[in-house]
Order: C-alpha cells, then sequence, then structure tokens
C-alpha cells in the first residue's frame, strides 16, 4: 500500500486536493463556528454594543484566529492546484502564473486583515470603545467589502476555461466563474450601508453572496478532483474519465 | 457517413450553441429572482415610499431602452439565422447594428442616471433607489460583457477560418438574457404599481 502511494505520479496532487478540501472545513468552522465571524454582527451597533461583542466571543476570537493563522499556508497547495489545472490547458501559461500572483495577495484582504485586526480588538480591550468600534470596521468592511482579488482570479480562471481546448474543466463551470465574479461586485455597496440589504451583513451582500460562493466552492473542488482522476501528464487533451486510472 | 452524422449531432442538439451557456442563463436567472424577491419583499413593507420614488423615473424612457433592447435582441437572431445560411455579410452587419443599439440603451441608462443625480436620488437616497441604482447598475455590467462578447460573434464571423456556429449561437444565447433580464427589471421598477 504505501509502496503504491510512494510510486503515485499523483501523490502531489492529492495532497494539494485533500489540503484545499480541510482548509475549507477548518476555514468554515473557524467562521461560523469559533469566532462567530460569519453570518457578521451588524454594522449599525453603536460602540458600546461593539465593545459587549468583544467582550462575548473573546476566547472564540484568540482560539479560533490562533488556528487560522497556523493554516494560512494552506492556502498555498490549494492556489497552486488551480494554477496546475490551468498549466494543463492548450491556453498560455500566462492564465496560470496571473493567477498564482494574484492569488498570493488573496489572504490578505481575503481573511488575514479580519483575523489580525479582531485579535487586536479582543487582546486590547482596555482601549477607548471608539478604537474598538474602529477596529470591528476596518475588520469587517476589508473582509467583506474588497473583493478585488477573487474577482479578477475569477475571471482569469474563467478566461483560460473558455479558450481551453484540452477539455480540463466544462465550459459551464468557466460561466460559473463569470456568476462568481458578478457577485463580487455586489459586495461593494457595503462601504456606504449600516443596515438594509446592502450592508456588510445584508441579505443581498452577504446571504445570496454566500450561497453563490459556497456553491461555487463545492463545484471547483469537486472539479479539481475530476481533473486529478483524469490527469495523463500528457500535453493533449484530457481522456474522460472511464480512461484514467486514478 | 458524414451526413447521418450531422443528422445525429442535430438530433443530440436540444439548445443553441453551447448547453453550456444555458446553465449560465439558469444561475443567473436565479441571482435576479433572488434579488427581485428581495426587492419585492421590501417594497411590500413600504409600499408608499417604493410608490412615490418610482414616480420620478420617466416610463417613457423604460419604455424606450425596452424597445431598444428588443429590437438588439431581434438583430441579434437575424445574425445567427444569417450564420447558419451561410450570409456573413449580412451576419456581420446584424452583429454591428445589434452593438449599436447596445450603446443606445447604454446612452440612455447614462442620462438617466445623470438626470437622477441632478434630481438628489442616488444609491443612500432611499429603499426604492437603492434598489433601483444596484439593478440598473448590475444590468448595465452585465451589458458592458455583452459588447466583449459581441467582439467574439465579429470576430468568429470576419475570417473564413473560423466562424464557429457553435459560438456565435451562445454569444447570441448571453445577448437574448441580457435582454430578458432588461425586460424583468423594467417591469419591476417602472411598471410594478
Amino acid at each position: 500500500m504505501s509502496a503504491r502511494w510512494r510510486d503515485n505520479p499523483k501523490r502531489e496532487l492529492w495532497f494539494a486536493w485533500w489540503t484545499t478540501v480541510v482548509f475549507y472545513q477548518i476555514f468554515g468552522l473557524v467562521f461560523f463556528v469559533i469566532t462567530r465571524t460569519q453570518p457578521p454582527p451588524s454594522p449599525g451597533w453603536d460602540a458600546a454594543r461593539i465593545v459587549q461583542w468583544f467582550n462575548d466571543n473573546h476566547t472564540g476570537l484568540l482560539v479560533g484566529f490562533a488556528i487560522m493563522f497556523l493554516i494560512t499556508g494552506m492556502v498555498a497547495p490549494a492556489n497552486a492546484l488551480i494554477a496546475y489545472s490551468m498549466r494543463r490547458m492548450s491556453v498560455s501559461p500566462a492564465f496560470g502564473y496571473a493567477y498564482l500572483v494574484m492569488y498570493a495577495l488573496s489572504a490578505v484582504p481575503g481573511m488575514l486583515l479580519l483575523c489580525i485586526a479582531l485579535s487586536v480588538g479582543a487582546m486590547r480591550p482596555d482601549r477607548t470603545p471608539e478604537l474598538i468600534a474602529w477596529i470591528y470596521d476596518f475588520a469587517f468592511l476589508t473582509y467583506i467589502g474588497t473583493m478585488g482579488v477573487f474577482l479578477l482570479g475569477s475571471l482569469v480562471w474563467m478566461a483560460a476555461i473558455l479558450l481551453d481546448k484540452n477539455r480540463v474543466f466544462p465550459k459551464w463551470f468557466g460561466y460559473l466563474n463569470l456568476c462568481n465574479a458578478l457577485t463580487e461586485v455586489v459586495v461593494s455597496p457595503a462601504w456606504l450601508f449600516h443596515r438594509g440589504v446592502f450592508a456588510w451583513n445584508g441579505l443581498i451582500a452577504w446571504w445570496i453572496d454566500m450561497v453563490v460562493f459556497v456553491t461555487y466552492t463545492a463545484v471547483f473542488i469537486v472539479q479539481l478532483r475530476r481533473l486529478i482522476q483524469r490527469e495523463d501528464f500528457e500535453t493533449g487533451p484530457l481522456p474522460d474519465l472511464a480512461g484514467a486510472t486514478g | 457517413m458524414t451526413g447521418t452524422e450531422t443528422r445525429r449531432e442535430q438530433r443530440h442538439r436540444f439548445v443553441p450553441g453551447q448547453p453550456d451557456m444555458w446553465a449560465f442563463v439558469l444561475f443567473e436567472t436565479l441571482l435576479f429572482t433572488s434579488y427581485f424577491a428581495v426587492y419585492l419583499f421590501n417594497r411590500a413593507r413600504n409600499e408608499e415610499l417604493y410608490l412615490q420614488s418610482q414616480a420620478h423615473l420617466e416610463l417613457w424612457v423604460g419604455v424606450l431602452n425596452t424597445i431598444v433592447l428588443l429590437t438588439s435582441s431581434w438583430s441579434i437572431a437575424r445574425c445567427v439565422q444569417a450564420a447558419r445560411a451561410g450570409g456573413y455579410r449580412a451576419a456581420l452587419g446584424n452583429a454591428f447594428l445589434t452593438a449599436g443599439l447596445g450603446a443606445v440603451f447604454l446612452v440612455c441608462k447614462v442620462v438617466e442616471w445623470v438626470r437622477q443625480f441632478r434630481m438628489g436620488n442616488t444609491l443612500t437616497t432611499n429603499d426604492f433607489f437603492m434598489h433601483y441604482f444596484f439593478l440598473t447598475g448590475l444590468h448595465c455590467l452585465h451589458l458592458l460583457i455583452g459588447f466583449v462578447v459581441l467582439g467574439m460573434i465579429v470576430y468568429q464571423l470576419r475570417s473564413p477560418a473560423r466562424r464557429s456556429q457553435t459560438l456565435v449561437e451562445t454569444c447570441a444565447t448571453y445577448w437574448h438574457t441580457v435582454d430578458f433580464l432588461w425586460v424583468l427589471i423594467f417591469a419591476m421598477l417602472y411598471v410594478v404599481r
């Protein structure tokens, strides 16, 4: 068994794939359960209520974000696998490189700024409520309001999939990337509103976007798995699943 | 042999263009349906405000925009038809006509937005204008992507080496979606009383 694993030419790809799966599971657990930062608390609270929120979630914030800081590196194999999918396509390597460069940044607005800011807020409960409220605004606006990296990344992946002649992904997945990119635009009004459907916890800016994002993530994880199963390490079109050995 | 294959292919093709584009149409329709549901739900809770704000919109501008986009759908359909029959010059002409009508729509939209700004109505004025600017803005973004898509049709039609009928039809499907979404937005924002 172990000899087979050692000889398996796909082991690095499977490692990257499982890292992706495990990362998103932990990500969901930390954000939705441990730190209670998703669904996001209200942007309309006054400073006193925000301080109370930090006090209520003190332990959760520290434990949860400690886990996130430990596993941030897991996004690297995940992004590398996506870039690998583009290198397997018939398109220019520039697509994969552009994606990698952009997504090397993605963890910063995508989670790290929020994790750092909220950790600071939790670690310094003696600061004035106004400062705590500022930290709270900064954390959630950078996390929810800045989707440019993800928007462009989705568009690069979309263009690569639609131009590809090696049948690495089905074309509908390319169009799903466009759908995902369009919902990343929808979060931008969150900078303007403190309540309602476009606020950072709003029905349109958060809930509907989250449904799209979860669907998109689940779909791309399944599609990457299929890519690894079909991979033949050649340069031509990818064979169908039945002909591939796993 | 080739004839049989073509016939078989035709029997297997349920929709024009790539079936994948229809998956996109489905995703987008679901998304916009959810936006409309949110809009109608909020509208039902404060109908008076929505009716008052709606009175600031010029119905005839909305009607004009709808006619322009419906006409562009007609011209893109004629483009597909001409390309199917091998009339690539006519197809190109119709593709340019479609782009022209799209540009007319865009200009109308921008003029309408500027007029609203002058009247003091912006994204943050009230709930109605929040939805109005969001829905029309997001639709306009789809229209801008539509110009890229039309560019791809022109690229396909120009050279005899390309001319993929599937791609032309796939792109036309996208354009029809932009039109179809506008008709719904028009009904929701301008017509519903």
